[in-house]
């Protein structure tokens, strides 16, 4: 019954995939044209937004698809920030080559964290994921001569063929890449590797016995996820200009799941989804005197129970609904 | 030297091991991963904290009261959040106790303040005893006696009563325990009840060596998984060796290798071990048919 659900996931009606790509599209114009109407704070909660939907597209290729948890993304997320700044302010590396090299620095150990993923499940590679993100951290927070340790890292505009990345150009920048990695993650998705991920979500064994390389296909999904966590942790840096190595802690990796669950697990819309409520709802609520935790603790509760499947199931059963 | 240390990673490890039972017990019965265990037993020791202080009643009476609030805080809990997500996705149930995290932290905030209270014991100035002329402290005695005590019962419950054996059967299958006539829904609560009434007691007991605030819980969480998943999850007996473990090999590392890669030395250690036998060190084989 769920296989059955999936394959429909994987090849929806064209009517309906018509209607996705306009909707993608709209937001995405509306998205061009923003800035706009926003001010300061407005853009940065905005970029911030984008940035997030990266670290959740790749999450949730991971978890969402192949079924693995992974509570190391903050770390991920922490490397592709630190390689990317110390790139381009140490090393004079230009901006957008050091957040590639960057990022292919975190694929390798996004792979590498897949090692222990090969064999553990669950909970027991939740914790060994949270190991492997608290030794990254460890390590990024002990090289001081590198990363100016506790102190941190502070950061100068970044620059593009000569150009100073002002806060509108970093916007744009960051939904360009956005728009990539959606293109990206859609593609992956509806592909090989992501119908074999699925089946290796469902169960190794029938994995196996299609011929899908359960293992191979693991890291393959740890070293993508690594990727998008990595160039958003390139963006984020040149975003707040200041990096510390206590902003990469566990905390955000438990965040990172929790976007991907409440937009929706094994569902793009649902990566975007997920990170505009992280962003915007805690924003909303800091009107709410004394209480913006409890509301936003209790709005995690009520969306899970209402609605198990996330925001984007939610959405589509509306969707189904109404159209007969 | 190594005797004092081992002894004080004896001592954190079993404040690691009392919550990471209350985890397990829910763990194992329901598979979800309770993340809002830690503040759970958070708001019965402050609940604990306030029978004694406001309401004036003695230690050993406001511990028993708290402590059955926390049996009746499971429950609730179960019924109102878990409940309605029984047969979906995990990950949701799981996030959702993250949320109810949020929650009991902020409503203890809004309570209580963010200040820090000391919890009284009735054991810290009772004289150390000397075992081999190192000094242990009466709590830590107490910690690991409440603690092994708690495995035993639990054990016991489980193997010897019917209800035991009906949670037993609803962690193996659920499915078939329900063909079986064990309703999954009252199991479940069962469970829920237990981690809270143990967690209880672990918060009561944790609070006066951390010092009670609303964030008691925070760092021993993490710890009392990764004790668990040390040890293995499938046997209490395996999450109350791992987390001791874990205490030890903290206090060992920080001592001797590198004061600062305290833990990060202690994962790499979990991982190494999870890589090589990845049910934990005493954990079975779950032989999945899928």
């Amino acid at each position: 019954m769920s296989a059955a659900a999936d394959m429909m996931e994987v090849s929806p009606a064209p009517a309906s995939r018509n209607w996705a790509a306009a909707v993608v599209g709209l937001c995405l114009l509306l998205a061009c044209v923003a800035p706009l109407g926003l001010n300061g704070y407005g853009l940065y909660l905005l970029t911030l937004t984008e940035i997030f939907v990266l670290v959740a597209l790749g999450l949730n290729l991971l978890t969402g698809y192949a079924g693995q948890i992974s509570l190391c993304h903050s770390a991920f997320f922490g490397v592709g920030a630190y390689a990317t700044a110390i790139l381009t302010q140490k090393a004079g590396v230009p901006y957008l080559l050091s957040l590639l090299l960057g990022a292919l620095l975190t694929t390798a150990i996004g792979a590498l964290a897949a090692i222990p993923a090969l064999r553990l499940k669950n909970i027991y590679l939740a914790i060994a994921t949270l190991g492997f993100g608290v030794v990254l951290q460890k390590i990024i927070f002990e090289w001081r001569g590198l990363t100016g340790g506790g102190g941190g890292l502070a950061l100068t505009a970044p620059r593009i063929a000569g150009y100073e990345l002002g806060a509108t150009g970093l916007y744009y920048l960051t939904l360009a890449l956005m728009s990539v990695g959606l293109f990206g993650a859609w593609n992956v998705s509806r592909g090989r590797t992501g119908r074999a991920l699925l089946v290796i979500k469902d169960s190794e064994i029938a994995a196996g016995s299609l011929g899908i390389h359960a293992a191979q296909y693991k890291v393959i999904a740890f070293a993508i996820s690594a990727f998008y966590a990595s160039i958003a942790g390139g963006l984020f840096a040149y975003l707040v200009r200041y990096i510390n190595p206590e902003s990469f802690s566990v905390g955000l990796s438990i965040s990172f799941l929790s976007m991907v669950v409440i937009g929706g697990l094994g569902t793009i819309g649902g990566s975007i989804l997920g990170a505009a409520f992280y962003v915007i709802v805690p924003e909303l609520l800091r009107g709410i005197k004394d209480a913006p935790g409890l509301v936003f603790g209790l709005l995690l509760v009520v969306v899970m129970v209402f609605m198990p499947q996330g925001l984007w199931g939610m959405l589509r059963r509306i969707w189904r609904r109404s159209a007969g | 030297m190594i005797a004092n240390l081992v002894v004080g990673g004896l001592a954190a490890g079993c404040l690691y091991a009392m919550v990471g039972i209350a985890i397990v017990i829910v763990l194992k019965i329901t598979d979800i991963a309770n993340f809002a265990q830690g503040e759970m037993a958070m708001l019965t020791t402050f609940f604990a904290y306030w029978l004694m202080e406001s309401a004036g009643l003695p230690w050993w009476q406001a511990v028993l009261i708290a402590v059955l609030f926390g049996l009746v805080q499971g429950i609730v809990v179960q019924q109102v959040v878990i409940r309605p997500l029984i047969g979906g996705p995990v990950l949701s149930a799981i996030i959702a106790t993250l949320g109810l995290n949020i929650v009991l932290n902020s409503v203890a905030g809004l309570i209580w303040g963010h200040q820090t209270y000391t919890f009284p014991s009735p054991f810290t100035f009772l004289a150390p005893f000397m075992v081999g002329g190192v000094p242990i402290a009466v709590d830590s005695v107490v910690n690991i006696a409440a603690g092994l005590t708690i495995v035993v019962a639990m054990t016991l419950f489980l193997r010897l009563t019917w209800t035991g054996l009906g949670l037993r059967a609803a962690s193996q299958n659920q499915t078939v325990a329900r063909l079986m006539g064990i309703s999954i829904t009252r199991t479940s609560a069962i469970a829920w009840g237990l981690g809270g009434l143990v967690g209880g007691i672990a918060g009561v007991l944790v609070a006066p060596s951390l010092f009670l605030d609303t964030n008691l819980m925070s760092a021993l969480l993490i710890k009392a998984f990764a004790g668990g998943v040390l040890g293995g999850l499938n046997s209490l007996i395996g999450v109350f060796l791992g987390c001791l473990a874990l205490g030890v090999a903290e206090n060992l590392a920080s001592a001797y290798l590198s004061p600062s890669f305290a833990d990060a030395i202690t994962f790499i250690i979990i991982i190494v071990v999870l890589t090589i036998r990845p049910e934990g060190i005493l954990g079975r084989v779950k032989v999945r048919k899928a």
